[in-house]
């Protein structure tokens, strides 16, 4: 059976369908971000009710004094002045801060403690090894030797040891004129020129769109070095 | 309905809120029946005093050539690294001034650093909007440079603060200027979970500070430009636990109290205050007023381990520290001998509290410690 033949027809034949999205619905009058800010509030009023009603239960803020000055009292704490029982003066076993013993290195090299103290100012009973750049000592294995190191470690190798030049390479540096934070508004003027080929531009504020932004929370660099 | 039912169901909800929160507080008031202050005189409480070398500069970490922006002391070993304006991250030995480390950063705009809490392992951040890990025991690329390990992209805005969660070298929290929080796997790289955000009921400006409960770690809390600090629940994202008003300024700056069930913030308005966590009260604001209305904004905060002292950093160089019990200040490291010649940016607490590290816009680290005697009976 011939398959029948459509007849040609003068009209131009439409083009098959081909599906597409719906057009975007066009919020010309802020509809939707209205109706978000208003489900804010409401949830906002949820947590505001919720909280209202946790405060009818709650001690009162004496009771919250009471347990502050009781755990306080409590505690020791080693930057207090206490009246703790010691048996002899720890002048030179205070956390680092024992410059006569600088002198007297050979003496905090003996092993002495100060009780009611922390563990960090006991002292080994033998010196550091001086080993070049690890500044470390071999005492004990967990505990540096800081005055006696002071002495024998003073010349670590320039190229191995982390001291300020090293590693610091050819990075820029920064005029003492280049800050953080923006210009006063309105006017943006030109700001610092760093060493290292970098151009400066007054940023825009991402909080404040008029104008440049004053705050501290405005944290855009004046100058975006490369 | 229609955008104008809308805007009238807003301004409804608006009177609402406002009306609410008047209500709630006026109820704190009611329950704010004394301050730590009152409380303590009425005990007969002593203050603290200090002798003119009890607290002393012990170190100087020289070495930045940029402003200091942040420091972190390790859990266990007395190691310290900083952040700088200079672009680098610097480990350093705190008993001996060494420099372990000199970590120069893909980003030189550096806000935040920590320390890992087995030591292993810095994060940092900043305008880059990327929390950068590096692990101290990588071996170093062609240019001695230690490499990033992992970059923690996904805020939106510049990364403000950063702190690793307690016993857990894998996560991480920081705070942005994206007005979130975020808890990262660091082993993947990916968010674990958001608090605040466009959807979600959070800060309504940048977070500037965060801290996380030493005594429950899925506790932390945020300060933020929204001049509130909020308390959150890392097992609930959608919505803070509680919210803190107050301050009336940025709260630049915020800490957990010792115990676990206070914290302390800082903030703009210059002021310190206490917020206690379960009820919300707040127990005390620490306030000096100055004889010049000059009211410098507090940068840094950090508690002593007993709790009995708030150490305040400031923008014009004071570093008050606090007899937290009596709200008096009972010394100034500013104005000591060895004292810092620029803002204080940063300050914290070694590990078993025997001393206290601050950096500065000087480009130094100071330690400092008890050097005095103390007393016999």
């Amino acid at each position: 059976m011939a398959t029948p033949t459509l007849r040609s027809s003068s009209v131009p034949s439409l083009p098959p369908p081909s599906p597409k999205s719906p057009p975007e619905y066009p919020d010309l009058y802020g509809k939707r971000r209205e109706a978000a800010r208003v489900h804010m509030l409401e949830r906002e009023i949820t947590f505001l009710e919720e909280e209202l009603k946790s405060v009818e239960g709650l001690q009162p803020a004496s009771r919250c004094c009471e347990e502050i000055a009781d755990y306080v009292m409590a505690n020791s704490d080693p930057l207090l002045p206490s009246t703790k029982k010691n048996r002899r003066s720890c002048r030179f076993w205070k956390w680092l801060c024992g410059m006569p013993c600088f002198n007297l290195s050979w003496i905090c090299c003996c092993c002495c403690c100060c009780e009611g103290l922390s563990l960090q100012l006991k002292l080994p009973r033998c010196c550091c090894d001086c080993k070049p750049c690890s500044c470390s000592c071999s005492c004990l294995p967990s505990i540096n030797c800081s005055l006696p190191k002071w002495r024998c470690c003073c010349s670590c190798p320039k190229s191995q040891c982390c001291k300020e030049s090293c590693g610091l390479g050819n990075c820029c540096t920064f005029p003492s004129s280049c800050n953080f934070g923006c210009p006063t508004c309105p006017s943006c003027p030109s700001c610092c020129s760093c060493k290292c080929t970098c151009t400066c531009s007054c940023p825009s504020c991402p909080k404040v769109s008029s104008c440049c932004c004053c705050t501290k929370s405005c944290w855009r660099p004046c100058c975006l070095c490369c | 309905m229609s955008v104008t039912d809308l805007k009238d169901r807003h301004a409804a909800a608006a009177d609402t809120v406002n009306n609410l929160r008047h209500r709630l507080k006026q109820k704190r008031l009611s329950l704010l029946d004394t301050d730590i202050c009152e409380y303590a005189k009425s005990q007969g409480r002593a203050p603290v005093t200090f002798g003119p070398t009890d607290l002393v500069c012990c170190r100087t970490l020289q070495g930045h050539t940029g402003k200091v922006y942040s420091l972190d002391w390790t859990s266990e070993k007395s190691q310290i690294v900083s952040a700088s304006q200079d672009g680098r991250l610097i480990v350093w030995n705190a008993l001996t001034r060494q420099k372990i480390h000199a970590i120069k950063l893909p980003c030189a705009w550096v806000m935040t650093c920590a320390f890992s809490p087995t030591g292993q392992s810095v994060a940092c951040g900043g305008l880059d909007s990327v929390c950068s890990i590096f692990n101290l025991n990588s071996p170093t690329d062609k240019d001695g440079n230690l490499p990033v390990s992992r970059m923690l992209s996904g805020h939106k805005g510049y990364v403000s603060s950063c702190q690793y969660v307690p016993d857990e070298d894998t996560h991480l929290i920081t705070g942005s200027g994206d007005q979130t929080c975020v808890l990262w796997d660091i082993t993947t790289g990916l968010k674990t979970s958001v608090f605040g955000g466009e959807f979600q009921s959070g800060h309504t400006a940048d977070v500037l500070s965060i801290s996380i409960n030493g005594s429950n770690s899925r506790m932390f809390v945020s300060g933020s430009c929204d001049a509130t600090a909020r308390l959150w629940d890392t097992r609930v994202a959608s919505r803070a636990v509680r919210t803190f008003h107050g301050h009336e300024g940025d709260v630049n700056a915020i800490k957990f109290f010792p115990d676990g069930n206070r914290f302390g913030t800082g903030s703009d308005d210059g002021t310190c205050r206490l917020f206690d966590i379960r009820t919300g009260h707040e127990l005390q604001v620490y306030y000096r007023q100055h004889s010049d209305n000059d009211i410098p904004p507090v940068t840094s905060i950090a508690f002593s381990v007993s709790g009995r002292l708030l150490f305040a950093g400031y923008t014009n160089g004071d570093c008050y520290v606090w007899d937290t019990l009596l709200a008096k200040v009972v010394l100034d490291l500013g104005s000591l001998q060895d004292s810092h010649e620029d803002r204080i940016s940063c300050l914290g607490l070694s590990a078993d509290g025997s001393a206290l590290c601050t950096g500065s816009w000087d480009t130094n680290l100071k330690i400092w410690a008890f050097g005095g005697h103390r007393r016999t009976t």
